[in-house]
């Protein structure tokens, strides 16, 4: 019983650790605003984008390129933060898929358009 | 055409949460596109034309307008129960060509840009970068918009430079809703631009001093500020030292602005007698907890720009959890007596490392600021003779009554001509603390008593004072601006009651204004 407890707690514990956060900020530009926003955390004030979903590869496919579109959420189409989340059902799915499955859960914030 | 997107709202709050304050409407005006008005002016002139729309509505409807930037004001100020408009998407910037200059323009047309209103100090600094230009001097850091520092005397540490407001050379106001009510004002002393391109902004031309250094620092209250003409200079960088000395020196240095026969000197910053050399920027930072003797200050002075120097940023920023923050907060709250522990705990987060050495530009030095949360500031300006006197009565106050949750930190920055700017006194000590938001409890004052009991004891002392008008105090306080700017106040509202009708001054007026008694209309 206390070897398995032992087992559960590692696993917890792996699974916490394996769960990150990496930002990336530009070192120039303005991030888009968005005074209507009611965030209280990093991003408060800004216009952020959240994509949490899974794509789908086609077996022939290496890697993937996910397109920022220039439209209203993204004024002027340019990358000021972009915020990435690893987690261990990401890197799961992605193992007992064969990496078939991707789990994308990011969050970005575009450059203020310059006038 | 401009568009204006707004949402119905029942509270606002600033940057570092210190309302909420209530509001009706939020308005945020964005420019039509480039690629159906390509032409900057055309684009400017037609969210003036958007802008007056917004006052039109809300003069109709018997309301209050406030415009706003980047709400970093810790005050009521930037607020208003009515209307409210966020100017950050404004952000139209236009370099003055030679043709556009006064002809007795006394200044190098390559220097002066004309930045609309919603433009951050961080996109003016890159707009004047790629121009190989810089800001003179900015704030600490970079996020409030070119409006928002005006407006409110936004200021660093320049010695021998001044504030914000101070390199302003005209200001595009838009006082009503009817075509006459869009104005260019620029001392008539001191002309930048000429008649023809003011007139292509539609504006009516006012040149008058008085008027000019009255609306330089106008809390908000002359009118719509469309845009700004400031004076820029040659792209420079800066040196940054960060030295721990003996405190009775750093304030020697303080009430003297003697740096030249100082006992403190940089070896590399003397000149060819070994004296001295006059900084560009002097602070001072003062943990009123500590008895150490010592005490850490930071110095900067300026150099030619060259291109290859250390890079200034690092490449990792960290920053402390927010939770910890709001534990700080909840000890303080309840245990006050274990601030100056907490303080000490946090001072390699607050506080610069010592012997630390920076180079580069100014918008480098002053980038964008690490804590966005929860924060309060108190800021009195004071003659620099009497720095180490109020630092001490300031210190003494905040540890016997106190404690409180922040440290002090004084700066030094060269008189101001606007007429109610804080920064009045030849060389002004603004000297400051700042802090972690707290709640009152059985066991620690509440920050307006705090601010109270700090204008008190200044009063109280016969120390002259001003308060800077984007941080907290006890706006309440009975006299307050009679009692800091005497006449000036007086001189102010005259100016304003000249510039806007009764309506737009009931327009333009918020619970601020009225409050510390400058709303002639109520006084």
């Amino acid at each position: 019983m206390r070897q398995i407890k032992f087992f559960l707690f590692i696993i917890i514990i792996s699974i916490l650790a394996s769960c990150y956060s990496v930002r990336l900020r530009n070192e120039n530009g303005a991030q888009q605003p968005d005074p209507f926003s009611n965030r209280d955390d990093y991003y408060r004030g800004m216009h952020v984008i959240e994509i949490d979903t899974v794509i789908d590869m086609k077996l022939t496919s290496g890697d993937f390129t996910y397109l920022i579109k220039e439209n209203d959420s993204c004024e002027s189409g340019k990358l000021n933060i972009i915020e990435y989340r690893n987690t261990f059902g990401s890197v799961l799915l992605s193992a007992i898929t064969f990496g078939r499955k991707r789990k994308v859960k990011i969050k970005y914030v575009c450059e203020k358009s310059q006038n | 055409m401009a568009n204006t997107k707004s949402k119905l709202l029942s509270e606002w709050d600033t940057l570092h949460n210190n309302g909420p304050f209530t509001v009706k409407l939020l308005y945020q005006t964005k420019l039509e596109g480039e690629r159906l008005m390509p032409k900057k002016i055309d684009r400017y002139n037609d969210a003036a034309i958007e802008i007056q729309r917004l006052i039109n509505e809300t003069r109709q409807a018997g309301e209050g307008f406030r415009a706003y930037g980047s709400a970093w004001s810790l005050s009521n100020i930037a607020s208003h129960k009515d209307r409210m408009h966020y100017n950050g998407s404004m952000n139209i910037s236009i370099p003055i060509q030679d043709t556009d200059c006064h002809q007795n323009c006394s200044f190098d047309h390559t220097n002066l840009f004309m930045f609309q209103c919603g433009n951050t100090i961080k996109e003016i600094s890159e707009t004047l970068a790629e121009n190989g230009k810089s800001l003179k001097t900015s704030g600490a850091s970079n996020g409030q918009t070119i409006a928002g520092c005006i407006s409110t005397g936004v200021h660093g540490a320049g010695l021998d430079i001044g504030s914000v407001q101070d390199y302003v050379v005209g200001l595009n106001l838009i006082v009503g809703p009817n075509s006459d009510d869009i104005i260019y004002i620029e001392p008539e002393s001191k002309p930048a631009l000429h008649d023809n391109f003011i007139q292509s902004l539609n504006s009516r031309i006012i040149r008058n001093d008085d008027l000019f250094y009255a609306a330089l620092v106008s809390l908000g209250s002359f009118g719509f500020i469309h845009g700004v003409v400031i004076e820029a200079e040659p792209v420079f960088l800066i040196k940054r030292y960060v030295k721990k000395i003996n405190k009775q020196l750093a304030f020697e240095l303080a009430n003297t602005m003697d740096f030249k026969n100082s006992a403190f000197k940089i070896p590399e910053e003397t000149d060819a007698q070994g004296n001295g050399k006059r900084p560009f920027h002097y602070k001072i930072f003062i943990n009123q907890y500590s008895d150490d003797p010592n005490c850490i200050i930071e110095l900067m002075y300026k150099k030619p720009y060259r291109e290859s120097y250390p890079d200034p940023f690092p490449i990792i920023k960290e920053s402390i959890y927010r939770d910890l923050i709001h534990l700080f907060v909840k000890i303080a709250e309840n245990f006050p007596k274990s601030i100056p522990w907490l303080v000490k705990r946090l001072r390699n987060t607050i506080l610069p490392e010592v012997n630390e050495e920076t180079t580069g530009m100014l918008k480098e030095i002053f980038w964008d600021a690490p804590y966005q949360g929860p924060a309060f500031a108190c800021s009195f300006g004071i003659d620099h003779k009497h720095s180490e006197k109020a630092m001490n009565l300031l210190g003494k106050l905040t540890r016997d009554e106190g404690p409180i949750p922040g440290i002090f930190a004084l700066r030094f920055v060269k008189q101001t001509k606007a007429t109610i700017g804080f920064t009045k006194f030849p060389i002004t000590c603004m000297i400051e603390i700042d802090g972690v938001l707290w709640k009152k409890t059985r066991k620690i004052m509440s920050l307006e008593e705090y601010n109270r009991r700090m204008i008190e004891v200044l009063k109280e002392n016969d120390i002259p004072f001003t308060i800077h008008w984007g941080k907290n105090s006890d706006w309440e306080f009975p006299g307050l601006v009679k009692h800091m700017y005497g006449n000036k106040a007086e001189e102010w509202m005259t100016q304003r009651e000249n510039l806007l009708s009764s309506e737009m001054q009931t327009l333009f007026s918020n619970k601020f204004l009225n409050t510390i008694g400058l709303n002639a209309l109520i006084v």
